[in-house]
């Protein structure tokens, strides 16, 4: 019940089998390394050793993986969209794993250049034309734009330009402030001069605006020039153009539509070549990355002359696994040992440790925050708990079969890529199997389905234990359960109700008892009976006190209680934390009531079922015909939403009920996870 | 008997349930579904997200809508104050939503930052439900008949009861608010988790109150 012990393991290996050391540490994974840097610091151990610094092949290996990222990027902005079809989404497979058997960075290096070259002596020309394609494409089309705008101009453009004696601008002008330019520029040029306008145009900026020639003489070409610009006059570039714009414009849209073809055939080029080299890529890139990793974990050792030295935690389990690993990859040129922590607790790594049923539930404590070091490990006291609270709240058999279903899918299929599908998928199959169970004893069926359009009351039968909204068989009127003072536990809501104050009580029962037992071995008998022993004491008082039915036992008790709150606030803080204390009591009260959700929820999934069959069966009723449809309709709308909301709530409720009411008694985490140096491998394998 | 058909003042509990609830989930969904419309803005992606979070504080509106068919289709037959004290006390506590909207709107913007914290903040962003649900069981006792001739749970005392719980339920407010900072912290740090909780959970003390007060009323001891 507490994360894997730790042990913390010394190296100390020979410079030239280091290297091996290391990529057999990290194809392992059952260390994590410690950064020796800060202990370098300490003169005395400065003395010894002095930093390292990364492996020599980090250079060459950033490089490659700069390059391969480069052809990646290439081959992912050709590649067409994916399309994964609804089965691969449902069922994803993974693809085979490719088996690689390098043994040194220097080996892998060089594979990355030859493959990396051999792709480039494909790709590279292609690439650059297809950049040439595109940048030529844009000009065109900016071209063809302001061929558009001139087209009304039946004049070949050769002839529009400044000669020696004139000037000539081309251009678009607003059109509002035609009329004004016009008479400045002919006040300017003493009337030598000509305007000629198009037709107006729309630019792609939604702007209204004319495309003008100007023509004057040179001498006034500077004044003109600076009339336009403040029209805000937007000069068209066409110096090196032949022929009329309309004859442009046929010889721009022909060159476009080549260009577009040629780019065409080489993107359907770079496909085929992405085909056979994408996947390559992604196993070099792998490949790479860890090869850095690698050569980055030299910056956390140290060095002598002819030796580095290493330090790591290693789960108890692996110790041996890990030395003999080391032993093994030296060849005898190292020397390992093996000690207890001796960090304080929080530099601990920590590690769960949990039997294979109950590991993916480690999901909802890490959710929390991990356990300290030396604290315990919740992960085996929530499994029961939340199991049973999910299943009171969402109380519905059909609901439970088909969380069972959806929980199997994601579990077995969407599990098959993803580690955390794969543990919600399992919580998800428990959490509908004790959804049906729950659903079964208050026989909940789509709510009331089976009474509404079938006419079957299954609580007038032995078939369901409790009716969460009213009377059943063995709970009614004539048969009630039990009777505590005037108050008749006679129908369902509440036998619930008290079902789940009773489930709340044991549950922070629990969770007391553990918090005390913590306390008392770590802090000793005062603190573990102030934090939870006084309310143990209330517990058992109370409850002793309500089954043998003394109420003065109960008074007494609660007296009790609040009396050592306030000598507890007395002892923390004087008066005013004493007068707090005496609050305490509520505090504890509102853990207990709040477990009175269960029942709540309960009945929301069955009241909303319900809902939506009355509803169904109105529409049915009273529309002729097509009201069967719409019923059905309404029926397969309104419970996915309810089993959807409800679902999500039954989670996050008994989520909650755990981590503030029942962590609140013993548990704090904030420990530091586990996280061995470990090789990543998606695409490769070396077994 | 204050009218001849007991249902008529029902009426006004089914009417101030899924009314004054709808309002509350109302204000606190479109609170939630602002902050989703920014996230949207910025990664489309997150749709989906954005639905989730704000249909947390849908969730008091949907408790309002199920006490009215309770009230009128079901529990025709509870005492008439009874019926009012249940949709005033669902309706009421219902406007916990606006805090849960609050809250919501700060959780979905961590998830849209970091997605590795859904389930933090979920679990504070459906805090202040408490107060609904709490509210949603009082309004079943009351209609079930849990106290049987109890003065406090069949004449006008029922609507105390309604009252007391209902508007202590509005600490679900407060407690959005401190729930929507706690999210922010927790962002920040994973490891203020638990004491984020433990602030958080603080403005819950009031709605127990509220809860107790209205136990109290409907056991009717002091009649």
């Amino acid at each position: 019940m507490r994360p894997a012990r730790m042990r913390k393991l010394r190296a100390v290996i020979l410079d030239e089998k280091m290297d091996n050391v290391v990529r057999e540490l990290h194809e392992e994974g059952l260390m994590e390394l410690c950064d020796l840097t800060s202990k370098l610091e300490d003169p005395q151990w400065a003395d010894l050793l002095s930093p390292s610094s990364p492996a020599p092949y980090l250079r060459d290996v950033s490089a490659l993986l700069i390059k391969t990222n480069r052809f990646l990027d290439l081959f992912d902005s050709v590649k067409p969209e994916e399309k994964r079809g609804l089965k691969e989404l449902l069922n994803p497979t993974l693809p085979p794993k490719e088996k690689v058997t390098f043994s040194s960075a220097d080996e892998v290096i060089a594979y990355g250049r030859s493959l990396l070259e051999s792709i480039e002596g494909e790709v590279k020309e292609l690439a650059e034309r297809l950049n040439y394609l595109e940048s030529r494409i844009n000009y065109l089309q900016q071209l063809k734009g302001y061929m558009e705008y001139l087209k009304d101009f039946d004049i070949d453009l050769e002839y529009v330009k400044s000669g020696p004696y004139t000037y000539v601008a081309v251009g678009l002008v607003p059109e509002d402030r035609i009329s004004q330019l016009k008479e400045r520029i002919s006040s300017i040029t003493d009337n030598l001069s000509e305007v000629i306008e198009g037709r107006t145009v729309i630019t792609s900026e939604r702007e209204k605006k004319v495309p003008v020639i100007v023509v004057t003489l040179k001498e006034y070409g500077d004044a003109v020039s600076g009339e336009l610009r403040r029209s805000g006059f937007e000069r068209i570039e066409i110096s090196n153009l032949k022929g009329t714009p309309r004859e442009n414009l046929e010889k721009i849209e022909e060159e476009i539509k080549e260009c577009k073809k040629e780019r065409e055939t080489i993107l359907n080029k770079l496909r085929e070549l992405a085909k056979k080299w994408y996947r390559k890529l992604l196993v070099l890139h792998e490949l790479l990355e860890i090869e850095k990793e690698r050569a980055e974990s030299y910056t956390k050792y140290g060095r002598t002359k002819r030796t580095y030295m290493l330090e790591g935690w290693v789960p108890e389990k692996y110790v041996d696994k890990a030395k003999s690993t080391i032993e093994r990859a030296s060849q005898g040129c190292g020397v390992v040992e093996v000690g207890e922590p001796d960090e304080p607790e929080e530099k601990i790594p920590v590690m769960l440790d949990n039997p294979k049923p109950v590991k993916p539930f480690e999901m909802l404590t890490e959710m929390f925050a991990p356990p300290k070091y030396n604290e315990i490990d919740p992960t085996l006291l929530i499994v029961p708990g939340f199991l049973i609270f999910f299943g009171i709240m969402l109380t519905d058999a059909v609901y439970g079969l088909l969380l069972t279903a959806l929980g199997l899918f994601i579990w077995k299929k969407l599990g098959k890529i993803s580690e955390g599908a794969r543990n919600i998928g399992y919580i998800l199959t428990l959490a509908g199997i004790a959804t049906v169970v729950a659903g079964i004893i208050t026989g909940g069926y789509l709510g009331d389905f089976l009474k509404q359009f079938l006419g079957f009351d299954i609580y007038k039968t032995p078939f369901a234990l409790v009716n969460p909204l009213g009377e059943s068989f063995y709970i009614n009127e004539s048969r009630p359960l039990f009777k505590i003072g005037n108050i008749a536990v006679d129908n369902g809501p509440i036998a619930i109700l008290l079902f789940s104050i009773l489930i709340g009580v044991l549950h922070l029962f629990i969770g007391l008892v553990i918090g005390f037992k913590e306390n008392l071995e770590k802090k000793g008998f005062m603190e573990a009976f102030l934090n939870q022993g006084i309310w143990i004491l209330l517990i058992i008082g109370v409850a002793v006190g309500v089954i043998t039915n003394m109420p003065y036992l109960i008074a007494a008790t609660v007296a009790v209680v609040v009396l050592l709150c306030i000598i507890k606030g007395y002892m923390k803080g004087g008066i005013l934390d004493a007068m707090l204390g005496a609050m305490d009591i509520t505090g504890f009260l509102g853990n207990v009531l709040s477990y009175a959700r269960l029942l709540a929820l309960c009945l929301a999934t069955g009241g909303l079922a319900m809902a939506v069959n009355i509803m169904a069966k109105l529409i049915g009723d009273s529309i002729p015909v097509i009201g069967i449809l719409l019923a059905l309709i309404v029926l397969l709308i309104g419970h996915t939403f309810n089993f959807v909301m409800n679902g999500l709530g039954a989670f996050i409720h008994s989520l909650r009920l755990h981590y503030v009411e029942f962590f609140g008694q013993f548990y704090e985490g904030g420990g530091k996870k586990f996280q061995p140096f470990k090789a990543k491998r998606e695409y490769t394998t070396v077994n | 008997m204050v009218l001849d058909n007991p249902l008529l003042l029902g009426a006004i509990g089914a009417g101030l349930a899924v009314g004054i609830a709808g309002f509350g989930s109302g204000i606190g969904a479109g609170i939630a579904g602002a902050s989703g419309a920014g996230v949207i803005a910025e990664d489309p992606s997150k749709f989906g997200t954005a639905i989730v979070f704000q249909a947390l504080p849908q969730t008091q509106g949907l408790y309002g809508f199920l006490v009215a068919i309770l009230i009128l289709f079901v529990f025709k037959n509870a005492p008439e104050w009874a019926m009012v004290g249940a949709g005033v006390a669902t309706g009421l506590a219902g406007l916990s939503a606006i805090g849960q909207g609050i809250a919501s709107a700060a959780g979905l913007g961590a998830v849209a930052e970091d997605e590795k914290i859904f389930g933090k903040a979920m679990v504070f962003s459906v805090l202040p439900e408490t107060q609904a649900i709490y509210g949603l069981l009082v309004a079943i006792l009351l209609l079930v008949g849990v106290f049987g001739n109890s003065l406090g749970a069949t004449t006008i005392a029922a609507l105390g009861a309604g009252l007391a719980v209902g508007f202590a339920g509005l600490s679900g407010i407060g407690q959005g608010i401190t729930a929507a900072a706690a999210i922010g912290a927790t962002a920040r740090d994973p490891d203020a988790m638990g004491k984020g909780l433990v602030l958080a959970v603080m403005p819950e003390t009031f709605a127990i109150f509220g809860l107790l007060i209205a136990i109290l009323i409907m056991l009717g001891i002091m009649f």
